[in-house]
């Protein structure tokens, strides 16, 4: 009978285990989602983000990536969060020295699912990704090519 | 002894489960066998981490592809690397450019839909990314489907950049940035060419620029290959890359900063830099420019 219980057990274990697998999403689904988010934009480049909460009294942890833009081009940088984690990930891009855009505008607490970037200047770009709240999160940020200016 | 079979079957059981659930994210690096010489250990000049910071988007067929297209220069299929001696790239030195000068051929066709050579291409691709043992990443039997069906043209597109991304990511992820750097340089070395090709045949003030703002992408993918310099074959890619980069200083470039704004447009933001970038390029510096491409692409591509 004790043996009945166990096997019971370590099979639920298994189920559960494998049940969460499945429905997590992988980096690679939600490149694929955020592809269709960026519409006809060309695919170019891929983000994923993974990210730790923020301990108690730090800085929300943040990711950066360099890429290089050229002027006169239209780019489009979507983003896609993990349905497995709670985090929504806000996205700023930085030239040189200063930030040009962010998709989450503090002043009206609106958030946008992509933005679109008119570049007039060949160069290396800064992305920083960060999750709202600080909170744990998982997302790629998806950089497309829009058109030629 | 039911209780001893269950005690060995169980143990079993699990591990099973376990195994059969790690295929979605099957580590390459344990299942295949790496060679030595595929595997970069020499000292790196700067961490990987600010490799990373360097290198993303550093060439992009489509981009220098849609700039062709859209200054309304014909597809040619003369202007291509040829996929012939391929069998001939020995070294994963070889095997890498190579992989980036096919993908950035790939990368023009596409632009164009221009299936008809693309099987030709993505077979290259294909043994040359086994080569380096990065073919894993490369989706041949789709690619080749799309490009026999001549449909789904954006897809063809998409796969393509994002195998080149997959097998990209991997190899920095695994201590083979050294290869991951050549494919980002034969990526720009066969864009570089395409469009010197097409300005011999069609000048064009923007195609020029266009080459002029490269001394901006070719320092940074300097930068990035001096990191393997200590190689014999990259410090010569280096020596070749660098007299184009001599050339280069006579390319003028000067900026005037703009305040970026931001808009909302049907629903959808938009920033706009507003800063001006000048690129001045004499007709000569620009010839030499293409010139001196010419013959180190034509050594990688063995003709």
């Amino acid at each position: 009978m004790r043996n009945i219980y166990i096997i019971f057990a370590l099979f639920a274990i298994i189920l559960l285990g494998n049940s969460n697998k499945l429905s997590a999403q992988s980096g690679q689904e939600l490149v694929d989602i955020c592809g269709m988010i960026a519409g006809d934009a060309t695919y170019l480049k891929d983000f994923q983000i993974k990210l730790e909460a923020a301990k108690p009294g730090e800085e929300p942890p943040r990711a950066a990536y360099s890429v290089v833009l050229s002027k006169n081009t239209k780019y489009r940088f979507s983003i896609c969060n993990s349905k497995d984690f709670s985090g929504e990930a806000i996205l700023q891009i930085y030239d040189n020295n200063r930030l040009l855009g962010t998709t989450y505008l503090v002043a009206t607490g609106k958030s946008y699912p992509s933005v679109d970037l008119k570049c007039s200047q060949t160069g290396v770009y800064h992305i920083f990704t960060s999750f709202k709240e600080g909170k744990q999160g998982m997302a790629v940020v998806l950089l497309s090519f829009v058109e030629r200016l | 002894m039911n209780k001893r079979l269950i005690y060995i079957l169980l143990p079993l059981l699990i591990f099973a489960a376990c195994r059969s659930d790690k295929q979605k994210d099957v580590d390459f690096s344990k299942e295949f066998e790496v060679p030595d010489s595929v595997i970069y250990d020499g000292e790196l000049e700067i961490s990987e981490q600010a490799m990373d910071d360097i290198v993303q988007n550093i060439s992009s067929p489509v981009e220098i592809a849609a700039l062709i297209k859209a200054v309304g220069v014909p597809f040619s299929k003369d202007y291509l690397a040829t996929t012939d001696f391929v069998d001939d790239y020995n070294t994963s030195f070889e095997k890498a450019i190579g992989l980036g000068i096919f993908g950035a051929d790939l990368g023009y066709q596409n632009m164009y839909n221009k299936t008809g050579g693309v099987i030709d291409y993505i077979s290259a691709i294909r043994t040359l990314a086994d080569g380096i043992r990065v073919g894993q990443f490369f989706d041949f039997t789709t690619l080749k489907r799309l490009a026999t069906n001549n449909q789904n043209l954006d897809s063809l597109m998409y796969i393509s950049v994002q195998n080149f991304n997959q097998m990209d990511r991997y190899l920095r992820e695994n201590n083979r940035s050294n290869l991951s750097s050549l494919i980002v340089a034969g990526v720009w070395i066969e864009s570089i060419y395409l469009l010197g090709e097409v300005i011999k045949e069609a000048p064009n003030a923007e195609l020029s620029e266009k080459i002029g703002e490269q001394k901006i992408i070719l320092s940074n993918l300097m930068l990035l290959l001096k990191n393997y310099e200590r190689d014999p074959s990259i410090k010569e890619l280096i020596d070749d890359l660098s007299e184009i980069q001599e050339i280069y200083k006579d390319v003028t470039i000067t900026y005037e900063k703009g305040e970026p704004e931001a808009i909302e447009q049907d629903g959808m933001l938009i920033i706009i830099q507003n800063d001006k970038q000048y690129i001045e390029i004499s007709n000569e510096t620009l010839f030499k420019i293409i010139d001196k491409t010419v013959e180190v692409r034509n050594k990688i591509i063995q003709l």
